[in-house]
């Protein structure tokens, strides 16, 4: 799954705690007072007590990343949250979106990218020290950081709420991905891993797998970095990349279909969410062969059984992570064989990611918490007592999951433009003749009531570059998306073209600055969103 | 006068004539005075520091980083200037006049060692129309200190009431490196140091991000020229002039536009001549080779300045002009030069 700055950022997002249903669980609180770091502090037995905590925080909590996307809502729900972002989608509506007002133009290379550049900027550092309390800054939480990330936030008296940089990245590599699966009881598809320096090679190590192979690099979006490879030619096309890597996945290609699973390992366990299906490669949506362009929830993606399995694997999974020393939220791919039913690791994403949004909105986040206040609750100073195999029972009932479904949607042509006219983030309506139109304000997805609503988040807007993979924006709705043979639905296809035609662009005449908004667009090394 | 944006000059035969204002501005500490020089010159200072693309610039954090690693004694100015300022991103980051974009200049200079009364005279050669050309006495940090500014607090050459007074001069040396814009390195001398040894001690350990030659004189009459550059460690020895060269010439382009070494070997003869007034030596540095005006090539002579450490006297000189100032008598005034061909 290709994590690029919508995707990066649509790992987090959090239902508001108005509709709050009555809290499942044993009768009353039972409040221990305990002593931590000598702080007389609550010990958290119940649902009950970790929503009064969060809801009563003082430390300020951030979440930098290139957009609020993926933690949408959460400041519902813990007291004093702010996103720190780079895009504000909101037009400066959103109270707590700080977006710096002083920017420039410039081709990040990664999400970790432009997070340094918001830490690094003086009015992020001024923004953060104003809310500080002495040294304490609060707590920073991000899709993606790495070691310059993490000094820069022991600089600026932030706790980055997450393992270190350096463990997430070894349990990003698709290969130890396979291995701790080995591990855990969690199978993979049938697979090699091997170095490859050619074309016989590949045949040689993977005779096993047949001649239809699927061959993945250690890191990397899967968009962009899974080969299909049923030939020579196909080999030849993509030998360059193969051979560079120290080590490849080679797995046997079988007819599978994708899903995503989120989970939070905690020191009780790991709490487990709902099996979402993923929406990959829709030509409407993004232009990328294999990309990821969305997920829909629904209690009953894939069978009773398969559904099951994946939650088994899962806690096994999360369990397992521990043992490597990780702990928080993180989120799984499976593959799942639609000619046999069996259900196989595809890879681990150690962190909040794409599919975030939908998890955290679900009828069982607002039942009980989202998914993410596990992970902050997790890497709290506060002593937690919970009943995870009870949370997980009552998350994997039907009646818990309601039924959401999000696109991404990219700019799929070749063109590149400036744009000069976007849709606004809020609440959109589809007529009967299937046109859309803006409804009204808001920064939360619940907002759409029915399945002729969608809350669209907007990301790119006036006066940024229209290039193909642009990031346009994202679009939430209650319902499926997609029939049971995994094509786009009349609706989704209205709703993408409703979305499409509110966007407008001045052709880029001048060659000089089609050069330089290409280059600034799909130059080497440029990040994009997704 | 568009302010003191910088680049390296284009040699262009314009045959016009240039004006540039000279000011000269008393605020004790950082105000309304030095605000309005900051809205006067930013936005030609904007367009330098972003000649390169914002993203050759270091971060803001990285800027603070590094004046608190190495002139932590500056910061409170720093954040008083930054919010004057406006407290924005990049005008902070050019503020720390860390990594700026590089430039180039010519210059002269040289300190006479009389005893008991040392003077330290400058030319300052540059595009006039990308020079501040203001004079501002400050007591931002407990000493007087009266120095032409760059850069907007940076110090071209100037004195503190302590007795010590610093010049730059371009190194002549193309390497360009880690470190900071010798202005503010002149700065921080003129705020914390009193003497030559306690600045020849700053200079050793403070970066800068391109070559140039720093002499100093003080009011018990020590002197010494300090090359400095990012690349090799500091020389500093008790040499009284400076021009474009750092030890041997590496950049014979700018040598020989810049007659570094003419300008130097004269200097040398004056200072080294027992019979050197202070008179005739100022009088050197209004004549060629020492007074230049190679103005369509941005290496024409901006001012002189003359620096007497022992009695706290400052003087700026032109052609048929003088500015006489003192920590004790700096009068506000504005003065229009004109520079071109004769």
């Amino acid at each position: 799954m290709w994590e690029s700055l919508v995707h990066l950022i649509q790992r987090c997002f959090q239902p508001p705690g108005s509709t709050q249903v009555s809290v499942a669980g044993p009768g009353r609180a039972d409040i221990t007072p305990t002593v931590i770091d000598g702080a007389r502090t609550m010990k958290i037995n119940n649902i009950a007590d970790v929503r009064r905590h969060f809801r009563n925080n003082q430390e300020p909590v951030y979440f930098i990343s290139a957009t609020n996307f993926n933690l949408l809502g959460i400041g519902d729900w813990v007291g004093n949250f702010r996103h720190i972002n780079y895009i504000d989608c909101f037009d400066g509506q959103q109270r707590n979106v700080f977006v710096p007002k002083e920017k420039f133009p410039r081709d990040f290379e990664s999400i970790e990218d432009i997070n340094n550049y918001l830490l690094e900027h003086k009015e992020v550092i001024d923004f953060i020290q104003s809310r500080a309390s002495g040294e304490n800054a609060g707590v920073a939480a991000f899709l993606m950081f790495d070691e310059h990330t993490e000094e820069i936030c022991r600089q600026l008296g932030l706790r980055v709420a997450f393992p270190p940089a350096a463990l997430r990245s070894r349990m990003d590599n698709k290969i130890e991905t396979v291995r701790i699966g080995n591990k855990a009881g969690v199978p993979s598809v049938p697979n090699v891993l091997a170095k490859v320096g050619s074309y016989r090679e590949l045949l040689e190590v993977s005779r096993e797998l047949g001649d239809d192979l699927v061959v993945q690099t250690a890191y990397g979006d899967s968009g962009h970095t899974t080969f299909f490879i049923a030939s020579e030619e196909d080999y030849y096309k993509h030998a360059e990349e193969i051979e560079a890597e120290p080590e490849v996945k080679i797995m046997k290609r079988i007819n599978c279909r994708g899903s995503a699973i989120e989970a939070c390992a905690t020191r009780c366990g790991t709490v487990v969410g709902p099996l979402m299906t993923e929406l990959v490669g829709f030509k409407s949506l993004t232009p990328y062969k294999g990309g990821w362009c969305g997920n829909e929830m629904f209690a009953g993606a894939f069978s009773q059984e398969i559904r099951d399995k994946a939650r088994e694997y899962t806690f096994k999974f999360g369990e397992a992570l521990r043992e490597e020393g990780y702990r928080g939220y993180f989120e799984l791919d499976f593959l799942i064989d639609m000619d046999n039913g069996e259900v196989y690791l595809g890879e681990l994403n150690p962190r909040v990611t794409g599919a975030s949004s939908l998890t955290n909105v679900a009828a069982f986040a607002h039942s009980d918490i989202p998914l993410f206040l596990f992970h902050l609750l997790e890497f709290s100073d506060v002593d937690f007592d919970l009943d995870i195999e009870e949370i997980n029972e009552r998350w994997s009932h039907p009646d818990s999951v309601d039924s959401w479904s999000q696109l991404v949607i990219k700019h799929t042509d070749e063109s590149v433009d400036l744009l000069t006219r976007a849709p606004r983030t809020g609440v959109w309506t589809l007529g009967e003749d299937n046109r859309i139109a803006y409804d009204h304000y808001s920064y939360h997805p619940h907002a759409a009531e029915n399945e002729r609503e969608a809350f669209f988040l907007r990301i790119s807007g006036p006066g940024d570059f229209r290039y193909e993979g642009a990031d346009l924006g994202i679009l939430i709705t209650r319902g499926r998306l997609m029939d049971d043979d995994f094509q786009l639905t009349e609706r989704a296809k209205a709703w993408i073209e409703g979305i499409r035609g509110e966007y407008a662009g001045q052709p880029l005449q001048d060659p000089v600055v089609e050069e330089v908004a290409v280059n600034h667009a799909i130059g080497g090394g440029n990040f994009k969103i997704l | 006068m568009n302010g003191g944006a910088k680049r390296h000059h284009e040699a262009r035969r314009v045959e016009m004539e240039k004006v540039l204002v000279f000011r000269t501005l008393h605020e004790e500490t950082p105000g309304s005075k030095w605000r309005s020089l900051f809205d006067y010159h930013w936005p030609a200072y904007e367009a330098w520091y972003l000649s390169e693309g914002e993203r050759e610039r270091p971060g803001y954090l990285s800027c603070y980083n590094a004046l608190r690693q190495h002139m932590p004694e500056l910061l409170e100015t720093y954040r008083a200037l930054c919010e004057l300022a406006g407290g924005g991103d990049l005008a902070a980051r050019f503020l720390s006049l860390y990594q700026p974009p590089p430039y180039i200049t010519g210059c002269s200079q040289a300190v006479l060692a009389r005893p008991g009364a040392p003077l330290l005279a400058r030319n300052y050669d540059y595009p006039p129309e990308l020079c501040e050309g203001t004079v501002l006495y400050t007591r931002w940090n407990g000493r007087g200190v009266i120095a032409m500014t760059d850069c907007l607090w940076g110090v071209l050459d100037g004195m503190n009431e302590a007795g010590l007074a610093v010049s730059l001069a371009f190194g002549g040396r193309k390497a360009v490196g880690e470190g900071f814009g010798a202005p503010i390195i002149l700065r921080y001398l003129l705020e914390f140091c009193d003497s030559v040894p306690q600045a020849a001690e700053v200079l050793a350990r403070v970066p800068t991000h391109m070559a140039y030659n720093i002499t100093l004189t003080d009011a018990a009459g020590r002197y010494v020229t300090a090359m400095i550059a990012p690349d090799r460690r500091a020389s500093i020895r008790r040499v009284p002039v400076a021009t474009n060269h750092q030890k041997k010439i590496e950049w014979y382009a700018h040598a020989l536009a810049s007659e570094t070494l003419i300008r130097e070997r004269q200097l040398s003869i004056l200072v080294d001549d027992p019979a050197t007034t202070e008179a005739r030596l100022l009088e050197a540095f209004a004549a060629p080779p020492l007074f230049r005006r190679d103005y369509a090539r941005g290496l024409g002579t901006i001012y002189t300045a003359a620096y007497w450490p022992v009695t706290g006297r400052v003087s700026y000189r032109w052609p048929g002009e003088t500015l006489d100032l003192a920590f004790d008598h700096f009068a506000e005034k504005q003065l229009r030069v004109r520079y071109g061909p004769r």
